[in-house]
């Protein structure tokens, strides 16, 4: 079975020492979700309150659920422009 | 027009295709990569990333946020990511409204939002390693 596909961005890639990684699980919050993820990227700890949550390309609160197949994208500070 | 290139941007071009006989004003923003100096250390070049295609999505919401705003007729944002030589344009936004006030306040929005909301980040490359700008993580000793 897929699981919750993970991408990271910018200084959080750099944190986790990758680009993008699977999290298996049910349907879980994003809140959830989070532990499950610094289990195997512990670097990701002291960025928690700097980040933005995206599920499958738009901005998420921490409280939503996701489910396996979903895309969830973890988002530095934007620094464009 | 609205996209996320690699390599140069032609601002004349978008200036140009903005041009229409029921505008009396464009207004052009350019953003170049600024170069710092810090402790005999500086800034080589710098590297932009983006997620895709939230990114692009992104920039069109802005277009449309600018359009319910402002009379305007034409609006570009191309933003550039990749690696970008100092001086050099990363992002491009062209407005073009009947009345200048309009075409000024737009661009001026747009810019700002970009940096709100956008998904693009970009790192400095120093000649000591580099550092990502807003989260203060890289390489740099």
């Amino acid at each position: 079975m897929d699981g919750i596909k993970v991408l990271l961005f910018g200084a959080a890639a750099d944190r986790a020492g990758t680009r993008e990684t699977q999290v298996e699980a049910g349907r879980i919050t994003l809140d959830e979700l989070w532990p499950l993820l610094l289990e195997h990227h512990p670097g990701l700890s002291p960025m928690r309150d700097t980040l933005a949550i995206a599920v499958n390309g738009e901005y998420a609160r921490w409280d939503t659920p996701v489910s396996p197949g979903d895309e969830v994208a973890v988002l530095p500070p934007v620094s464009g422009g | 027009m609205f996209a996320i290139v690699e390599g140069r941007i032609d601002v004349a071009s978008l200036i140009s295709g903005a041009q229409r006989p029921d505008c009396g004003a464009i207004s052009t923003f350019v953003g170049t990569t600024r170069v710092d100096e810090t402790g005999g250390a500086s800034v080589e070049h710098l590297e932009y990333e983006a997620y895709r295609p939230m990114a692009d999505r992104k920039l069109e919401e802005i277009g449309a946020e600018i359009r319910m705003r402002w009379d305007v007729r034409e609006v570009s944002i191309v933003h550039r990511i990749g690696r970008v030589d100092p001086g050099e344009a990363s992002v491009v936004i062209v407005v073009a409204a009947p009345r200048r006030g309009a075409a000024f306040e737009a661009s001026r929005y747009a810019i700002e939002r970009i940096k709100q909301v956008v998904p693009i980040w970009k790192r400095e490359v120093w000649s000591d390693g580099y550092v990502w700008v807003g989260s203060q993580v890289g390489t740099r000793s």
